[in-house]
């Protein structure tokens, strides 16, 4: 059982080392915020589409061009125009259509390294039309379990240590009393 | 292993907030919050407040706790200043009905689940000011570093250890191939 339970928590570890690095320092970055930097890249360019389209066909035929990639979002009208976003993780394209006229214009803003592994780490559900967005949501949920099993193997392994039990188990005590009864106390103040 | 021990409550907090995460809507399609409660209370302020000032004082009046500082506001149709306040717990939205010298609060409660999720993201800087979330806070900012930590010192005992174990080797690359190709497509 040793041993089963050593492969797991090996297995875990490096199964998800890479999505648990993603998730342990954009949360650094995260609670740091002024300690990394965040710029931005921002390009522009104009794009001819068919006349007469709505949003959605306008960004599904600059996605076809290849000029702009990720999910609608954001569709705003007014001034004879229409705005929407398509966006993915780390990069967000504002894009301005005349369907008068046919022309688009694309603002594209690209987010570095930092802000990009952020946005990684709140993506979320399965939802995307951008693919790649759907398979970050689903490593997010498989290092969520991980961490879970992780949590449950390690305390398994520390349990068959018996010189380690003594002052783990004044460490496992601590670690869950101060922070249940801190997250009790938040709780219970209510809103 | 003490770190790990130490910080279990935290990961056990994480796990549900990312497992619970799968579950949320899309952005822009959350809707509002269902009020859970509403109250109204007698209150004036003084006069020499102006809004941002007077937000902050009905926020005390009210008795809200665990809350941050007042956004949101606004002038409803009666002239009325509202804003809200957010945290853990949820969200509340705040009425400063001047003319009949009362506070009206409706409270829009967070479950359980969405409390964890609201807590998962505090730290020693971001959060309520009550000692819970403060204590919350720092420990849940220490889990973080000791959870960077793990994950390096997870790979390095690994590879000091147990380095020829073929299969752990080919799962390595493989998610190394995964994130990577991921990247480079997201990018």
């Amino acid at each position: 059982m040793f041993r089963f339970m050593r492969n797991v928590h090996l297995a875990l570890g490096v199964g998800f080392f890479f999505v648990a690095l993603l998730f342990a320092f954009s949360s650094i970055v995260l609670i740091y915020r002024p300690w990394f930097p965040s710029s931005s890249e921002r390009t522009r360019a104009t794009a001819q589409l068919e006349r007469g389209l709505d949003a959605r066909a306008a960004a599904l035929a600059l996605m076809r061009s290849r000029m702009a990639e990720g999910e609608l979002r954001n569709i705003r009208e007014g001034e004879g125009k229409l705005r929407f976003i398509i966006w993915r993780p780390g990069t967000e394209v504002n894009t301005v259509y005349a369907p008068e006229t046919g022309e688009a214009t694309l603002d594209t803003r690209r987010y570095n390294f930092y802000e990009t592994l952020v946005q990684l780490h709140v993506n979320h559900g399965f939802f995307h039309d951008f693919m790649p967005a759907n398979l970050w949501a689903a490593l997010s949920l498989g290092v969520s379990v991980g961490l879970l099993l992780l949590g449950a193997s390690g305390i398994y392994l520390w349990y068959r240590h018996p010189k380690e039990r003594r002052i783990g188990t004044v460490l496992i005590a601590i670690g869950f009393a101060v922070p249940a009864v801190a997250l009790f106390a938040t709780r219970l103040s209510g809103g | 292993m003490y770190a790990g021990l130490l910080t279990f409550t935290a990961f056990v907090v994480w796990g549900i907030t990312g497992i619970h995460a799968v579950f949320l809507p899309p952005p822009g399609t959350e809707g509002e919050p269902a009020t859970t409660a509403v109250r109204e209370i007698p209150w004036r302020a003084p006069g020499n407040l102006d809004d941002k000032a007077l937000s902050a004082a009905a926020v005390t009046a009210s008795g809200l706790r665990a809350v941050g500082r007042p956004v949101l506001h606004q002038r409803d149709a009666g002239q009325n200043l509202t804003f809200a306040v957010f945290g853990p717990n949820g969200r509340s939205d705040l009425t400063y009905l001047e003319s009949a010298g009362k506070l009206r609060v409706e409270i829009k409660g967070n479950s359980f689940a969405e409390f964890l999720s609201a807590s998962h993201a505090g730290s020693r800087r971001r959060g309520p000011p009550e000692w819970g979330a403060r204590v919350w806070g720092v420990y849940n900012e220490f889990a973080n570093w000791a959870f960077l930590l793990m994950t390096l010192s997870g790979i390095y005992l690994w590879l000091a250890t147990r380095p020829k174990i073929v299969w752990a080797w080919a799962t390595f690359g493989l998610t190394a191939i995964v994130v990577a190709a991921l990247w480079w497509g997201t990018r």
